[in-house]
């Protein structure tokens, strides 16, 4: 493993915060822009996946405070699911140390792909406002997978269907979290939304939730193997930081689904080249 | 048009929040500390700057996994057990990464 091919601290700095940005704006995480991108600057990929880790780690943490203050994470159906992503993602950063980097480039390319297609075709209302309801408390119901949030005026009743379809897609996400070093949002947040029907900004948020627990675990595999270079994990982290604030606050200028298919473009371009490069 | 795209769709400040008021004020303090960190391991030289930058990755590490511990122990206090164990799952499955070292 080289890690001579890491760019200067400030580069590492600048990528990290760019990235971020992106991430925060188009709601798709950073780490998926940013370890391919690593990876196309000559990164090996056994490097650059902790990096995007530690990114997915830092954004999940400065996240957090408003979504919680928002009652939109669902920490129940969060933990349980997990089970599954911390799984996933420990036996991912295992076989991920025994694979040739030109192999891990395409999976990476490959990861990149199928992030562009998740962002291209999020979206849509699924779970529509009850009247019922109106006098509920937005959060989740304790002792169920359930609850309510706040869309507009109108409250939004839920409840978590097909668990067990859930925690397999969480596995898979875990697994391509612990080989890639991305953040898995994107296979997370489609499964909770359109798999399990619960509402997208739920979906989301409390997919944020989880990859910060995925980050931590993969990163307690890399850091035993030795993976984490810790000058540029310091860069990363305080440009990625930096980054996701700003990225948050431009969020309010910008439309979140046209930031979303510039990044889809993006993705595509850079996965092809990962695929074919190698 | 998605949910997340509609304008003024955001819930205001949840009234149960106040109830999660230290488990906020911690993840807050968790984000300077590791922003500090990760901003004095890049002036430190040397030996110095390195054992501040594991110290930040030990914050992004700790964090997510304490706020689970933290979890567990409220569903605990509240007999919400199905939960409470499966938080409890969830905390043995990370420590198994840590018998891969």
């Amino acid at each position: 493993m080289s890690t001579e091919t890491l760019p200067p601290l400030l580069a590492l700095g600048l990528l990290g915060a760019g990235t971020a940005a992106v991430g925060a704006i188009g709601g798709v995480g950073g780490a998926i822009l940013l370890v391919p991108g690593l990876v196309l600057l000559g990164v090996e990929p056994l490097v650059a996946a902790p990096l995007g880790l530690l990114l997915v780690a830092a954004g999940s943490l400065a996240a957090a405070p408003s979504q919680l203050e928002q009652g939109l994470v669902h920490h129940r159906l969060g933990i349980t699911l997990e089970i599954a992503g911390s799984a996933g993602v420990i036996l991912g950063a295992l076989v991920s140390d025994a694979l040739p980097g030109p192999v891990l480039a395409r999976l990476l390319g490959l990861v990149a792909l199928a992030a562009a297609v998740a962002g291209g075709r999020r979206g849509g209302l699924r779970n529509p406002p009850g009247a019922v309801f109106a006098s509920e408390t937005p959060g989740e119901w304790p002792g169920t997978l359930g609850g309510a949030y706040r869309l507009g005026a109108e409250m939004v009743p839920y409840t978590a269907r097909r668990l067990p379809l859930g925690l397999l897609a969480v596995l898979a996400s875990g697994l391509v979290s612990g080989i890639a070093g991305v953040g898995g949002g994107f296979i997370k947040t489609p499964t909770m939304s359109e798999v399990m029907h619960v509402p997208v900004k739920v979906a989301a948020a409390t997919s944020t939730f989880t990859v910060g627990i995925t980050a931590a675990a993969g990163l307690i595999v890399y850091g035993g193997q030795g993976r984490i270079e810790l000058e540029a994990a310091a860069a990363v982290v305080v440009g990625g930081l930096s980054g996701g604030t700003l990225g948050a606050l431009a969020q309010q200028h910008l439309h979140p689904a046209q930031v979303r298919r510039v990044l889809s473009v993006v993705l595509v371009v850079i996965g092809l080249i990962l695929v074919v490069r190698g | 048009m998605s949910e997340e795209d509609l304008p003024g769709a955001g819930p205001p400040p949840n009234p149960l929040a106040g109830r999660q008021r230290r488990l906020v004020i911690t993840l807050r303090v968790a984000t300077v500390v590791a922003f500090t960190f990760g901003v004095a391991a890049l002036v430190l030289p040397g030996e110095a700057g390195r054992v501040v930058a594991a110290a930040m990755v030990v914050v992004l590490v700790v964090t997510p996994l304490a706020r689970v511990a933290w979890l567990v122990l409220r569903w605990g206090l509240r007999r919400d057990w199905r939960f409470a164990g499966a938080g409890v799952a969830l905390l043995t499955v990370v420590a198994l990464g840590l018998l891969t070292h």
